[in-house]
């Protein structure tokens, strides 16, 4: 399984490694708090392909991250 | 000004608010109690003579010159060893004491080189000046007796000699090692007149258990402990108080000068942060500042294949400038950015962030602080509001129970080590959770309670074990969490989770859980808990949860907001607090405050005439993805070594390769310079003028000793740039930057070049709520109000070891080294480490057939490097250790992309390898076979 | 059956006792018992072989391994007439003279055993002690006016209420027994010769100030001792003597032996603490005291052997009875340890207040060379010499102060009419430049100085000004010396120059006069 991360786009990378750190919470909490620290601290061209991407290849997100990718704009 | 010479009052200052009032020499005092009779005349105004005492060491009384007569006492106490009591009368002139120190100095004289004219510590030797007080003018017993004259000199150490035939055995290096250093390394050997100071059992220095801390030279009277740049260029004749440029704990010293020439560093007795103690990197690693290699002049070029051109600074500014401009008008604003360097004074740092976010014009603008403490940075302000630690140094002395969590202090910051050593050597208990045996599991009077030796990335696991075991036994500090936080109900429930007992983490971690166990109520249980923490908890994908994970520790044990408790971050460079409080961070303006504040960011919009954006500029990481990608091109890096020391160095060249214009200022031509087009020259702390912030928010003064050796000072460059680039900057001095920092930071409101001159140093928040500063946080209420608590689940790091890669790297540094060693390596300093070694247990060793001291190759997902191996039980089985300091090393070749979910920070600490054998290396038995013919 | 007695004392053993218990055993039968006491102190008569008689015990010495054959043939069992043989012990004037209240077993009994020790009067102390609250432990040992026997002679009584007084949860007894004096014995022979009564005296000590634990620190070169106290101590925890619940008393104290390396220094109470924790013998400053801040910073006794185990007799007999004896402020008894050139060297127990001359001539019978005496050394090598025209003075603290000499811990050695004094003298400073722990100045290069000084002095090297310096030297060697060793050391210089000037001046002269 580590053996693909390279390839993956940081993007994804880097909302799916946030994504899961939210277990605790219910989903829609939790998808809510990840669309904050995404806007939080992602820059806009970085939140720009994220949005792409998730339209492009919505398989490569792990649900919860799809769900916070999906709250943003 | 001129030699700084400090008051020895002779015996350390005795706490307490009773106090006595005595008579010295008829002249009234009142001191607390339990002072020295010497103390107290010393304060009195009265200086009595004394060879083995000296205010940094307790009493000994062993030099029998420091004696005095008291009403109604027989005989000649000595005053050293003597405390005062309500109404004591003291006399330290009369016939007979005068006598009996002549004798005393008789004896010293008869056993000591005349020499004094020659000797190195001509006009700075207490045995010197003793005689002169005294009044001895003749010898009777000539110096024909038996003495120590023919003494051997050991000059084994590399700046500094030991002179046996200068020593009059008064134990004050041997009491130094001990009490101040606590490495215990020296010891006297020997009875009576042949008495000697031995290093070790009478080793060499080099090849003792010496960690050339410099306390002996200081504490010695005479020129037997000599630095030899004193024995080389004579006795300094004025002194610059400044800040050390080493780690973060920030040491003051006296930089001592022979005219412009500097001759030895100093430490500063008034020293907030290190109370006149040093390691050997600030007290004697300074000559990389004059070293050869160090470049002088600008230079560009244009393409990195070209050879380098220099240039004057007017060319590379406006070269600069012009190349920045052009990449935004072609590729738009967000296209280029900055890099601050937490080796950098507040005031550059400052400059630079304003450079990228009002000439720039985006928040592209990260700081080294990225890669080691950004958790820190994001933990903190979660729970308790605001990014830092929260005591300052002098509160280790009141611990009960101090918690060492993934950090190396003896190695990392000696000088804190040093005072968390002589705490713990008076009875407070030790935790130390680290996957290594560092050296303050075991060292001389001092041994951890606990050792909780987890697997590399279970941090979280282990914290979260604790505070389940606080939560489920009743150890909660009720009143503490129901007064002074909030949400507490959610996370202890969270936390009382069966998945959280130390029993079903134990699997996982490693620990066992009855010692979990003993340890968390340890913890819970003490008078007043510490938490100290270094990378080993950062840098790592859920740093930002451990950090969160202690804080909400401490607060359920109510251990925030007095003495002797708290969570402290270790911090790794000298200015990396500084940094990040200079707003170096793209989300955040100066006092961490987010950039979508409209409010802030007004402030700074009026001041600095310019918009700010309300969005997140790039992280490091993020730039490197976005140069790879494209839309990243330009690219400022101040004092910082990017290539050798961010991870997954193939990405970061990549990176670094693909960019259009890399600017880099820095001491040498580094790593990251070999991308560069414009390089220019930066100045060491010797040269600059401004403030560093250290781990404990102590705002130090950093003085020139020496003008710009560049001709220009680092912040004057980044103004020119702005102005260059059609923004003008305009200071004269750095005190007015300072003043800019103040005017826009509520936290630095009160701070001034003109206090800190006064004051020495003050620790942050300092305002007109604190206008002397804030040694402890939190102390009534927490910076966000409530102490929030947070839950933190385990989430495992993506990095497992598997068939292919089966052994798990974590890295850290060591004493004698400093980061990526551009500096220590260019000093005497090689002496000790002369590479990078992977220290690897017995048995992983040996199932790969390695020996001791052979070559081997380490490979990752990402890269492969070699270096020579050591066989150390120090690692568990299955974790592997080196450290960073040199490019061979490639340590990062073999680091991967994974990174802090919340801040970037990348995980250094945590990477799956495979070593063996180097084909073709040369093995420890190979080279112990060449060595013969290396020898000459 | 028969019960022969064979000292085991190292004393005796070092004069072929062994050998004599061994010739005994193979020449005699089962209804004969060879039992191995300590010395009853006469050491010119070792080996003293005694026997039970109807008449008590018949004492034959010195008694050689080929002697015994012809002993036993002439009716040793039976306590028979010989040229040997010195009738009853008990009346010899020796024995009889002496007031054996510390060593009222020594040489008596079989060391290592319980019920001999009971049956002796063992016990009876810490029993009594056991019965009462700890401050009034203390009230009877003020009240005997019992002084640290070690040299110093402090009451033991002040000290252990210091102790007691300083709260703590762990407390420590000390006992000194690292006996490096010279001519001094005593401390050993109690140890091999009856060593519970210093295990007694230790438990009564920590009872009475609350300590759980103690320590023996007992110098290397007794290896016997050691062996001793470390068998006594196993014997004593079988016995419930030692550990948990004490004698049912639910008083715990653990004992440990602890073996010095060799050092006079470590008989100096601070550096003896030192090399208990481990660390390099060297001396302390006080304050802080022992008692408050003594072994790991601990409240800590520190007494010497004798102190300890004079302890449980006045336990016993109650602190009146023994203030009873002595004078003026030296109360009880002391053991005084006869040696040097001596006819009749050993130990004598009795009360302070006996002349030094009756110790020395009376029952020492003067020199063992037959010549006059001509100086006296008393309380170790650190103590003045006193000339044969002192002799009047009464083993008494006080009056020794007054006449600069110390009593110390009661060991003579006695020098004849052809001892050089100035040689002496600079033994005492050679000894002091040996035995310094190299902590202080005075000390660590004043010793050294002074031989070189002495040397000059009688080598006739500018005698006035170097007899000034040897003045100054000693002076400030007092005055200035941070303990015992280096402010004492100047006694027996003084004392030597003072009484016996012409010692230092006589080789001068002589070479002078050679010279013309």
């Amino acid at each position: 399984m580590t053996e693909t991360t390279e390839t993956t786009a940081p993007e994804i990378r880097l909302i799916n490694d946030i994504a899961v750190q939210f277990p605790h919470q219910e989903r829609d909490a939790a998808a809510t708090a990840i669309a904050t620290h995404i806007r939080m601290f992602w820059e806009p061209r970085m939140r720009a392909e994220l949005t792409k991407l998730r339209d492009q290849e919505p398989e490569a997100f792990e649900p919860l991250a799809l769900a916070a990718a999906k709250l943003l704009e | 000004m001129g030699l700084l010479k400090e008051h020895d009052l002779g015996t350390p200052a005795k706490p307490g608010p009773a106090t006595v009032t005595v008579e010295i020499d008829g002249v009234p005092v009142t001191v607390p109690e339990g002072t020295s009779v010497m103390r107290a005349a010393a304060e009195s105004g009265t200086d009595i003579p004394k060879l083995c005492a000296t205010d940094s060491l307790d009493a000994f009384g062993s030099c029998r010159l420091c004696l005095v007569e008291i009403d109604g006492r027989k005989g000649t106490p000595a005053s050293c060893t003597t405390p005062v009591t309500d109404g004591m009368r003291v006399s330290t002139q009369t016939p007979k004491l005068e006598k009996l120190r002549q004798g005393v100095m008789e004896l010293y004289i008869s056993d000591h080189p005349l020499d004094c004219l020659t000797c190195a510590a001509n006009g700075d030797c207490e045995l010197q000046d003793m005689s002169g007080v005294v009044g001895l003018r003749q010898v009777r017993y000539g110096y024909e007796g038996e003495n120590h004259l023919d003494a051997p000199k050991d000059t084994s150490n590399p700046y500094f000699d030991f002179d046996a035939s200068k020593c009059i055995v008064c134990s004050r290096c041997v009491r130094a090692c001990g009490e101040v250093q606590g490495t215990f390394a020296l010891t006297i050997e020997g009875r009576g007149f042949d008495s000697k100071v031995s290093a070790s059992a009478g080793e060499l220095f080099m090849d003792s258990e010496c960690v050339s801390c410099g306390a002996c030279v200081q504490a010695c009277p005479t020129a037997t402990l000599q630095e030899r740049s004193v024995v080389d260029l004579g006795m300094p004749t004025r002194s610059v108080l400044t800040t050390c440029a080493y780690c973060g704990v920030g040491c003051s010293f006296k930089a001592e000068l022979r005219g412009d020439e500097l001759v030895r560093m100093v430490p500063y007795k008034e020293g907030g942060a290190n109370e006149g103690h040093s390691c050997v990197k600030g007290r004697f690693a300074f000559g990389y500042a004059t070293h050869p290699d160090r470049k002088l002049n600008p230079m560009i070029r244009e393409r990195v294949t070209d050879e380098w051109r220099e240039v004057d600074w007017e060319t590379a500014i406006a070269y600069t400038a012009e190349k920045f401009r052009a990449i935004q008008e072609k590729h738009g604003a967000g296209s280029i950015g900055g890099i601050t360097s937490s080796r950098c004074t507040n005031e550059e740092v400052y400059v630079v962030q304003k450079l990228v976010r009002a000439a720039f014009g985006n928040n592209n603008v990260d700081t080294c602080a990225r890669v080691c403490h950004s958790p820190t940075g994001y933990g903190l302000k979660q729970t308790f509001g605001t990014s830092a630690g929260t005591q300052d140094f002098r509160s280790v002395a009141e611990a009960d129970v101090i918690v060492v969590i993934g950090a190396n202090p003896t190695d990392g910051h000696p000088v804190f080590a040093s005072r968390m050593k002589r705490r713990l050597r008076e009875g407070a208990k030790l935790i130390v959770i680290d996957p290594r045996r560092i050296d303050l599991v075991r060292s001389p009077h001092v041994e951890a309670a606990h050792h909780l030796q987890l697997a590399p990335g279970t941090n979280v696991a282990v914290v979260n074990s604790i505070a389940h075991v606080v939560v489920t036994e009743g150890l909660v500090d009720r009143s503490f969490v129901d007064q002074r936080c909030e949400d507490f109900d959610t996370w202890a429930e969270f936390i009382a989770q069966p998945e959280y007992s130390p029993e079903s983490t134990e699997s996982i971690t490693g620990v066992p859980a009855a010692q979990l166990r003993a340890a968390a109520r340890e913890y819970a249980k003490a008078g007043n808990g510490a938490i100290y923490y270094g990378l080993g908890v950062t840098e790592h994908s859920q740093g930002s949860t451990m950090v969160m994970g202690m804080a909400n520790l401490a607060m359920a044990t109510g251990n925030i907001g007095r003495e002797g408790v708290g969570v402290n971050p270790l911090r790794g460079q000298n200015n990396v607090q500084g940094s990040c409080d200079m707003g170096s961070f793209p989300h955040e303006l100066s006092g961490y405050r987010h950039v979508s504040d409209d409010a802030v960011r007004e402030v700074f919009e009026t001041l600095w005439d310019r918009p700010i954006g309300a969005e997140p500029g790039l992280r490091i990481p993020n730039m490197f993805d976005a140069a790879v990608e494209g839309s990243f091109r330009g690219l400022f890096v101040q004092g910082e070594d990017i290539a050798q020391s961010d991870p997954n160095t193939q990405h970061v060249n990549a990176a670094l390769s693909a960019l259009d214009l890399l600017v880099v200022q820095d001491l040498f031509l580094n790593e990251t310079a070999k991308f560069a087009h414009v390089f220019l020259p930066g100045t060491s702390f010797l040269e600059k003028d401004g403030t560093f912030t250290n781990a404990e928010r102590r705002i130090n003064r950093v003085r020139p000793v020496m003008t710009p050796k560049t001709g220009k000072h680092e912040w004057q460059v980044a103004c020119e740039i702005a102005e260059a680039m059609g923004y003008p900057m305009d200071y004269d001095h750095p005190r007015e930057i300072m003043a800019e920092i103040a005017a826009v930071t509520p936290t630095f409101a009160g701070v001034s070049f003109d206090k800190l001159d006064e004051l020495g140093s003050v620790q942050w928040p300092c305002n007109d709520a604190a206008p002397e500063g804030t040694p402890v946080m939190h102390v009534d209420g927490f910076v966000r109000g409530k102490g929030k608590f947070v839950p933190t689940p385990f989430v495992a790091t993506r990095e497992r070891s598997t068939r292919r890669y089966p052994l798990i790297l974590t890295t850290g540094r060591i004493l004698s080294q400093y980061n990526v060693g551009a500096q220590t390596r260019r000093t005497a300093n090689i002496a000790w480490h002369k590479e990078d070694v992977l220290e690897i247990h017995p048995h992983d060793a040996e199932e790969r057939g390695i020996s001791d001291g052979d070559e081997v190759t380490m490979a990752s997902r990402v890269g492969t490097t070699s270096l020579r191996a050591t066989i150390s039980d120090r690692m568990p089985v299955g974790v592997v250790y080196t450290t960073f300091h040199y490019p061979a090393t490639g340590a990062n070749v073999v680091t991967t992309e994974n990174s802090d979910w919340a801040t970037n920070c990348p995980e250094y600490k945590v990477t799956a390898v495979q070593v063996g054998l180097k084909p073709g290396g040369v093995t420890a038995e190979a080279a112990a076979e060449e060595t013969p013919a290396l020898a000459d | 059956m028969t019960t022969v007695y064979v000292p085991r004392d190292s004393a005796a053993v070092s004069v072929g006792a062994d050998d004599v218990a061994s010739a005994i055993n193979r020449a005699t039968g089962d209804d004969v018992t060879v039992v191995r006491n300590g010395s009853r102190g006469m050491l010119w008569l070792e080996p003293f072989v005694e026997v039970e008689t109807p008449r008590g015990r018949v004492g034959y010495g010195p008694v050689s391994a080929s002697a015994v054959d012809e002993l036993l043939a002439n009716g040793l069992l039976t306590g028979d007439d010989h040229p040997l043989c010195h009738g009853p012990v008990e009346e010899l004037p020796w024995m009889k003279d002496q007031q054996r209240l510390c060593f009222a077993r020594v040489g008596v009994t079989d060391p290592f055993s319980t019920t001999a020790y009971e049956e002796h009067g063992g016990l009876v102390g810490l029993r009594r002690a056991l019965e009462l609250e700890p401050a009034a432990v203390i009230a009877e040992v003020t009240e005997s006016g019992l002084r640290g026997r070690g040299g110093a002679g402090f009451p033991a009584g002040i000290k252990w209420k210091t102790v007691l007084e300083t709260e703590g949860p762990l407390k420590f007894i000390c006992c000194n027994a690292d006996e490096g004096d010279s001519g001094t014995f005593a401390d050993r022979m109690l140890m091999e010769g009856d060593p519970f009564c210093l295990i007694e005296g230790m438990t009564i000590a920590a009872h009475a100030v609350g300590a759980s634990e103690g320590y023996l620190y007992i110098r290397s070169e007794y290896p016997d001792a050691v062996a001793a106290l470390r068998r006594a101590i196993d014997i004593a925890y079988s016995q419930g003597w030692l550990g948990e619940n004490i004698l049912g008393s639910g008083l715990r104290f653990d004992l440990f032996v602890r073996v010095g390396a060799g050092a006079y220094i470590c008989g100096e109470e601070t550096s003896m603490l030192e090399s208990l924790e481990g660390k390099r013998g060297m001396v302390r400053s006080k304050p802080p005291i022992p008692a408050i801040t003594g072994l790991f910073g601990k409240p800590t006794v520190v007494n010497n052997v004798l102190t300890l185990a004079s302890v449980p007799k006045i336990l016993a007999d109650g602190g009146a009875a023994y203030s009873a004896l002595g004078v003026e402020r030296s109360r009880g008894t002391q053991v005084f340890q006869l040696a040097g050139n001596i006819a009749r060297g050993g130990v004598f127990e009795t009360a302070f207040g006996i002349s030094l001359g009756e110790l020395i001539n009376g029952y020492g019978g003067g020199t063992l060379s037959g010549r006059p005496v001509r100086a006296v050394q008393v309380g170790g090598p650190l103590g003045s010499y006193l000339p044969a025209d002192r002799f009047d003075l009464p083993m008494d603290y006080e009056a020794f102060a007054g006449a600069d000499a110390m009593l110390g811990h009661g060991g003579i050695v006695v020098f004849d009419d052809t001892v050089d004094m100035s040689a002496m003298a600079r033994f005492a400073m050679e000894f002091c430049a040996e035995e310094s722990c190299g902590k202080c100045t005075p000390c660590r290069v004043g010793s050294v100085r002074g031989v070189e000084v002495i040397d000059k002095i009688t080598g006739g090297e500018d005698p006035d000004g170097n007899l000034a310096l040897l003045n100054d030297l000693c002076e400030l060697m007092t005055e200035g010396s941070l303990c015992a060793m280096g402010s004492l050391t100047p006694n027996p210089v003084r004392s030597a120059l003072d009484h016996f000037p012409d010692d230092f001046t006589a080789r001068a002269t002589r070479t002078e006069k050679e010279a013309e």
